[in-house]
């Protein structure tokens, strides 16, 4: 027997009490991965966002699209460089799934807008020429167990084809973000041509533009809107960061939120937690003597109750913390792009360290008391 | 030569609250304990027995007087070295056993030995021998649950000897055994005392528990009253 398992021994000595304990403690951190993996969603909107990115939408609302001709106009705008658009698709690759962000997008421009998206250059050019080609990140390759040059059906709730036949699009390649973290946000993209064909559209759902310099936004952003104020189709533009953090706002300040859910979590399970050192403790008093009879000093006694906190609160959080991220990746796994979730390694080590420090406070008043406990009052009170 | 010397001891208890008086427990206490020596300690319920045992195995300190042990005094030790002091030198054994429920004989037996430098393989090892010299190797891995109250206290005497310490503090360790049990325990009390030159102070009420020490000293409203060679055949004196 080592101190490690003599200390692991006295924790279970009320194994039934423990493991609840263990439980609500797990429980709060699992809690506090998946809270944190959607407030790090919000806190920074989509990673990857650029201020020196624009968008322009349907001044009424989001789903209202935009005419085409808007886009030689946009770019005819002092301070604007290159322009692109993209449509909301709404489709679903197997049957109930509408979980994928599916963009129809101009793919000439896109990928000048988007310059920090990474494309080989045969791809983008089989995407280019070719009317029904398609590119999407390397994550719904995995997930659907596609392959490059593979035709995929798609289903669309809002440009359903007649007789209800599936969409079939040839994926010609695979994009990714500047960073593996945006894999998981980026969209199923095709070419707009088909869809246009398709439909004689003639319209979009909203226009990315890159601007020159990020300073200007609030005068490009009114320039762009200017244009196109007391028409039928009035516009309202802003940077691509300014509007993500809008569609978050529409939720309510997450972060705040979140951060208030957790404090109560952990302020009960710290006084839970406690409660339960303290119970063990009380129960131990004579055992506490016996030992510092035996030679062990008070400092000694007293960090093994500091240890018992530590270990109480460390096993809690490895279950939490580990269920956590298995709930988080199956979430991700699960609904794609669509989830606003995102786990960083910050919030695990934010994990580990919120609880030492309450390992460290539930075990703190219990090892006052062993330190200060007398043999001899101590062994009166068997 | 003597080990443990008492002189002028007192012990006085100031009770909280102001105007509440003190209660002395022990007073003038003088009192020499050679080497190798057996005493019992009686005396009525409340007459300093336990406390006196406290005093000398260093669980508590006197309020006036002196109380040396091998010739040094145990009021100069800080609180840290004293309970280093009580690990090298003294073995207790208690009433109730005191023995932690969650560990099995032999971890309690070897909970001492974690004081020290020894290995795992060394205090195991350890920790059996002190079993089989209590005549319980065969039951080392039974929980103190799984074990008689005679089984319980030759295990916490296991656990008094496995550090091997020159002087046992036995605070009526037949108090809650019957008549045959008591006996086997005072038994190998003595051979302790005998075959392996522990040093051994006994608090009994028991006359019959003290006729197996060599002296019997008699405590009476804090003071001792008188001292005496034990005389009964109980008493091994080869």
């Amino acid at each position: 027997m080592n101190i490690f398992s003599f200390i692991l021994k006295s924790l279970f000595r009320h194994k039934l009490r423990v493991t609840l304990t263990i439980f609500s403690l797990t429980t709060a951190f699992v809690l506090f991965i998946l809270l944190r993996s959607v407030a790090v969603v919000f806190e920074a909107g989509w990673s990857g966002l650029d201020e020196s990115r624009m968008q322009t939408t349907s001044k009424y609302s989001m789903i209202q699209m935009l005419p085409l001709s808007y886009g030689s106009q946009i770019a005819a705008t002092d301070g604007v460089n290159s322009v692109t658009h993209a449509s909301w698709f709404g489709g679903s690759f197997v049957e109930g799934d509408t979980n994928v962000a599916t963009f129809a997008v101009d793919p000439d421009t896109y990928f000048q807008v988007y310059n920090d998206y990474e494309v080989a250059p045969d791809q983008l050019e089989k995407f280019q020429s070719m009317r029904t080609a398609a590119l999407a990140p390397s994550s719904l390759l995995e997930r659907y167990g596609w392959e490059i040059g593979q035709q995929i059906p798609c289903i669309s709730t809002i440009f359903p084809r007649s007789n209800d036949e599936p969409w079939t699009f040839e994926l010609v390649g695979t994009y990714a973000g500047q960073n593996s973290n945006t894999d998981g946000f980026l969209a199923f993209l095709f070419n707009y041509k088909y869809l246009h064909e398709t439909y004689d559209l003639g319209s979009v759902g909203w226009y990315v533009f890159s601007i020159d310099d990020p300073e200007r936004s609030t005068e490009i952003a009114q320039a762009v809107d200017s244009k196109f104020a007391n028409s039928f189709d009035e516009t309202s533009t802003m940077t691509e960061s300014e509007g993500a953090r809008e569609f978050m706002s529409q939720w309510g300040d997450i972060s705040l939120m979140v951060t208030g859910i957790l404090s109560a979590v952990f302020f009960t399970m710290v006084l839970l937690t406690m409660n339960t050192m303290i119970q063990s403790y009380r129960e131990r008093i004579p055992e506490f003597a016996v030992l510092k009879t035996l030679g062990f000093s008070n400092t000694k006694v007293a960090c093994f109750m500091i240890f018992e906190g530590l270990l109480l609160s460390g096993l809690s959080a490895l279950l939490g913390i580990a269920f956590g991220v298995i709930v988080t990746s199956g979430a991700q796994e699960m609904f794609g792009n669509l989830v606003f979730m995102y786990l960083e390694l910050e919030t695990i080590i934010w994990g580990a360290v919120i609880a030492t420090v309450l390992g460290l406070f539930v075990g703190i008043i219990p090892a006052i008391g062993a330190n200060r406990l007398r043999i001899v009052d101590a062994l009166h009170a068997r | 030569m003597a080990l443990i010397a008492l002189q002028q001891v007192g012990k006085t208890y100031r009770r909280r609250g102001k105007g509440q008086p003190s209660i002395e427990v022990l007073k003038d206490i003088n009192l020499t304990v050679r080497k190798q020596e057996f005493i019992a300690l009686m005396g009525p319920s409340g007459s300093g027995k336990t406390t006196l045992l406290n005093l000398i195995g260093g669980l508590d300190f006197a309020t006036s007087g002196t109380v040396n042990v091998n010739e040094i005094a145990l009021n100069t030790y800080s609180g840290k070295a004293l309970a280093r002091w009580r690990a090298d030198t003294i073995g207790f054994v208690f009433q109730f056993y005191n023995l932690l429920p969650v560990l099995t004989a032999e971890q309690n037996v070897a909970l001492p030995l974690m004081l020290t430098k020894l290995g795992s393989r060394d205090r195991k090892q350890h920790a059996q021998n002190a079993l089989d010299v209590v005549g319980l190797l065969d039951r080392a891995k039974h929980t103190p649950a799984k074990l008689s109250g005679g089984q319980q206290q030759r295990v916490a005497i296991a656990r008094a000897i496995v550090a091997d310490p020159e002087i046992l503090v036995c605070d009526e360790p037949t108090g809650d055994l019957d008549r045959g049990t008591a006996e086997e325990i005072l038994s190998l009390l003595q051979i302790l005392n005998r075959d392996h030159n522990k040093t051994i102070l006994m608090v009994t009420h028991d006359p019959k528990a003290a006729e197996y020490a060599q002296r019997v000293v008699y405590l009476d409203k804090g003071s001792l009253v008188s001292t005496a060679e034990s005389t009964n055949e109980n008493t091994d004196t080869t």
